[in-house]
């Protein structure tokens, strides 16, 4: 069934909404340049190796900052991902949904369309709540085999 | 104010042409929830689900078979022969994959993690591979192919703690990300030339004539290299040997088959409605003039079937000779895709068919042998004739089924495949096709040797290996068709016709 | 004029970090000139008039993925003896194969007449939504199904195990990250 629908709010010419952001880049970039600019002009120059150190209290840093970081934060950042995405799916859903949830025919497909993509979605949010991958204190899970003989409270590794 | 021309998609779809994959859906969602309700502790849970899921859809699908289908919910997914064709055999790999990773340690063992979630993923890979199958868009297109790719990376990866299993799922990610980006490239330029996205439309775009011969063959190249990785075709077959390997051994039955088997279900749909005129018996007359289809194809089929089997020629390891070998099946596969005729399309469909027993079989012995051995390597292999008779002698089954000897289900599937391309005076491909079967007899029969005829080494292990009951009654299962297949094809040869037939006549 | 100015300033926003991308020896400044090129991709769907897409590319790359690659680059094992450095024997067949390939795409989009579309610029944002929620309703709710799989298939692969379940001598642990994570 094929049937036309009415499109969304018609609005001025959109180069001109994109041209207004781009005014607004440069406007922020010239703002920022220009205080730096008015700062350097301004400001005593006074040059000082101790100005440099990473910690100007005194305290000298040991061992390289280059170290390798714990792989929860990459599990926390895909997870965002995932949840970024969905977000993406939501906006454009969001801007119809008033107009086209009253049409004949519509409205189900409105509502569910929506309520199952979610639903789907929030399965997987569960899933990584109650497998714990969610806290960042490990409470390791325990071996199903090993369910009987102890409650599996040891924590690991809290930083 | 604007009007948007859109249609109306329609639910009820779901219950009418979908039922199967609904249900499959629901299993997957099913057995994430179960297994998140007994917290991991209790993988019968979602394995019972799962069954009963996979059971329930291929009943359901089944009884659909020979249905009239239709589209879903909109224009972009298809039901119809070849799909409900396909979905049989994907949801039958399913259930064998699920039935066999139950009983095998390298899954199931005791310290292995996420048991419960291997079953779901299981149903999720069956479904993706559905809807690879029912793709006729090239948004689903893409998008089926990354649902089944994701759910492989992470099956691949799925013993944890074992690098060999870590490096498989990190090359199939690696190579599948690239290959994707290449196939992507290819799609954009065939929407750009054509201004469609759908099959259909992509092919009366071409039709209009006024094409660009070499932008179309950039095109079709970059998409064809996609689909190569998929199904591990020369030059895009390098993840496969380690991927297989590497792979839990239930995990690489399945990628052998399922993955496979759809991306050759998405490769005779595409290619088809994309570059034949329609079901013309001068077929040659009807593809695309442009490009030269049937050379392209003959050379890559005739390399991936050469490389495959002389490659494993060499391999001591069973798993990874299997690997090669299904390299080498994909050569004989891609020979059906050369003038893209019916006769031919309907050899590969009813190749697939007698592949997915042969190749699971073969794979499954492997589970088998490896839950007691923990060795795939030939050496350890010496004198199983002995230990596990029946099993081994189901093995010879499927062995002698792969190289194609005749009373087995692989001799009229070759033979179909070989009669197809006889037809059209692709003399050379027959040549070639027919010593690399000679070729595969040898490595094929060394296993068997191993088995059955060598004497093991003094003071070897040579007491009876006890086998699972489910483990003999998913391999006799198996073993079933690869035999009857050989003597009675007529009737499933029929199915494989009506498919092609109404994929070509209708929707 | 001043269209084809503001596309020769994105697609050097694009390309110049890009190439620095590819040519850096520090992996950390590679990706944060990823930042600039994503942003300027994210400029160049803006001026084709993909408003929605445009929005998504910053939303998704640059506020998602290009933080999941610092965070890969924070992970990945410090340089024991510097950086590697690569001879010509790499650098030219690496170029000889960019421009092979470069060749072949130039080649294809001057040869191709293209199926282009000659509308007025619109906002997208408001059909799309349509779409997802009649023509396109099936691979919306099929994201669903393949965005769980990856979340699951994410936990799966990187959630960390009890380390005596190690099967194979594997790399050593991973240092203590108190500092880090405080």
């Amino acid at each position: 069934m094929t049937t036309s629908l009415p499109l969304g709010t018609v609005s001025s010419s959109m180069s001109g909404q994109f041209g207004t952001v781009l005014i607004f880049v440069l406007v922020g970039f010239a703002f920022a340049g220009i205080a730096l600019l008015v700062a350097r002009i301004l400001r005593p120059s006074n040059p000082n190796p101790n100005k440099l150190t990473t910690y100007e209290c005194g305290e000298l840093p040991r061992g390289s900052s280059w170290i390798r970081f714990n792989v929860r934060f990459y599990l926390i950042a895909l997870f965002f991902i995932v949840f970024d995405v969905e977000t993406v799916f939501l906006l454009p859903w969001a801007v119809v949904f008033r107009q086209l949830y009253p049409l004949p025919g519509l409205g189900s497909l409105v509502l569910w369309d929506m309520v199952i993509f979610l639903g789907i979605l929030g399965l997987g949010l569960a899933y990584v709540w109650v497998k714990g991958d969610l806290n960042w204190v490990k409470k390791l899970m325990e071996r199903p085999d090993e369910v009987v003989s102890s409650d599996g409270d040891e924590e690991v590794a809290a930083p | 104010m604007e009007l948007l021309h859109v249609n109306i998609p329609n639910w009820s779809d779901l219950a009418t042409h979908w039922r199967p994959e609904v249900m499959l859906v629901g299993t997957f969602l099913l057995a994430l929830l179960g297994d998140l309700v007994v917290r991991g502790r209790r993988p019968a849970v979602p394995f019972t689900v799962a069954l009963v899921g996979l059971t329930m859809a291929g009943i359901c699908a089944v009884r659909k078979l020979g249905v009239e289908g239709g589209t879903v919910m909109g224009d972009l997914v298809v039901v119809d022969g070849l799909a409900a064709f396909f979905r049989i055999l994907f949801i039958f790999t399913g259930l064998a994959t699920v039935l066999f990773a139950w009983t095998s340690e390298e899954i199931m063992g005791k310290k292995r993690e996420n048991k419960g979630e291997f079953f779901a993923l299981t149903v999720l890979l069956t479904l993706a591979a559905c809807v690879m199958a029912e793709a006729r868009d090239l948004l689903m297109l893409f998008l089926s192919m990354e649902a089944v790719g994701i759910v492989s990376y992470v099956m691949a990866g799925y013993m944890r703690g074992s690098l060999r299993s870590t490096e498989a799922s990190l090359k199939y990610v690696i190579f599948g990300a690239v290959s994707s980006a290449i196939m992507l490239y290819g799609l954009s330029l065939l929407y750009g030339m054509t201004g469609s996205m759908q099959f259909e439309g992509i092919r009366a775009g071409l039709q209009t004539g006024d094409v660009n011969a070499f932008g179309l063959l950039v095109a079709v190249v970059l998409v064809m290299a996609g689909m190569s990785y998929k199904i591990a075709a020369v030059p895009f077959h390098y993840w496969a040997p380690d991927v297989y390997e590497g792979a839990p051994t239930p995990v690489s039955a399945l990628f052998s088959v399922g993955p496979k088997a759809a991306g050759f279900a998405l490769m005779i749909r595409f290619f088809y409605t994309t570059l034949a005129a329609g079901p013309d018996a001068n077929a040659s007359a009807g593809l695309i003039a442009q490009i030269n289809w049937p050379l392209l194809m003959a050379v890559i089929s005739a390399a991936t079937m050469t490389y495959g089997n002389l490659v494993a020629l060499r391999q001591a390891n069973v798993k990874r000779m299997l690997a090669y070998s299904s390299i080498a099946h994909v050569g004989y596969l891609l020979m059906g895709f050369v003038l893209l005729t019916d006769a031919g399309l309907q050899a590969i469909l009813f190749y697939l068919l007698v592949y997915t027993f042969m190749n699971l079989g073969a794979f499954f012995f492997v589970v088998a042998v490896n839950n007691h051995l923990k060795s795939e390597h030939l050496d350890d292999w010496v004198g199983l004739g002995f230990r596990m008779p029946w099993a081994a002698s189901l093995m010879i089954i499927f062995l002698g089924s792969l190289t194609g000897i005749p009373p087995f289900a692989g001799f009229a599937a070759k033979l179909y495949l070989f009669t197809a391309v006889m037809d059209r005076q692709w003399f050379w491909l027959v040549i070639v096709a027919g010593l690399n079967s000679v070729i595969s007899l040898y490595y094929y029969f060394k296993v068997a040797k191993a088995m059955f005829l060598m004497s093991p080494p003094e003071g070897a292990d040579m007491s009876p290996l006890k086998l699972h009951w489910l483990q003999y009654t998913v391999l006799g299962v198996l073993a079933i068709p690869t035999l009857a297949l050989g003597l009675f094809f007529g009737r499933f040869k029929g199915l494989a016709d009506r498919a092609i037939e109404m994929m070509t006549t209708g929707l | 004029m001043t269209a084809d100015l503001i596309f020769v300033l994105l697609a050097l926003l694009t390309l110049v970090p890009a190439v620095w991308v590819a040519f850096s020896r520090n992996i950390v400044h590679a990706g944060f000139s990823l930042l600039l090129t994503l942003l300027g991709v994210a400029g160049l769907y803006a001026y084709l008039g993909a408003d929605f897409v445009a929005v998504t590319q910053v939303m998704v790359y640059v506020g998602g993925v290009l933080v999941l690659i610092l965070f890969t680059v924070m992970m990945t094992r410090v340089p024991q003896n510097g950086r590697p450095r690569h001879g010509l024997d790499r650098f030219v067949p690496a170029a000889v194969f960019a421009l092979g390939v470069f060749g072949l795409l130039y080649k294809t989009i001057t040869a191709v007449e293209w199926a282009a579309s000659e509308g007025a610029v619109e906002p997208t944002t408001a059909e799309i939504g349509t779409n997802f929620i009649t023509s396109y309703i099936f691979p919306f709710e099929y994201v669903s199904l393949v965005l769980l799989a990856a979340m699951i298939g994410a936990a799966i692969l990187i959630r960390e195990r009890r380390p005596e379940e190690t099967e194979e001598p594997a790399a050593p642990a991973p240092e203590t990250e108190e500092e880090v994570a405080s």
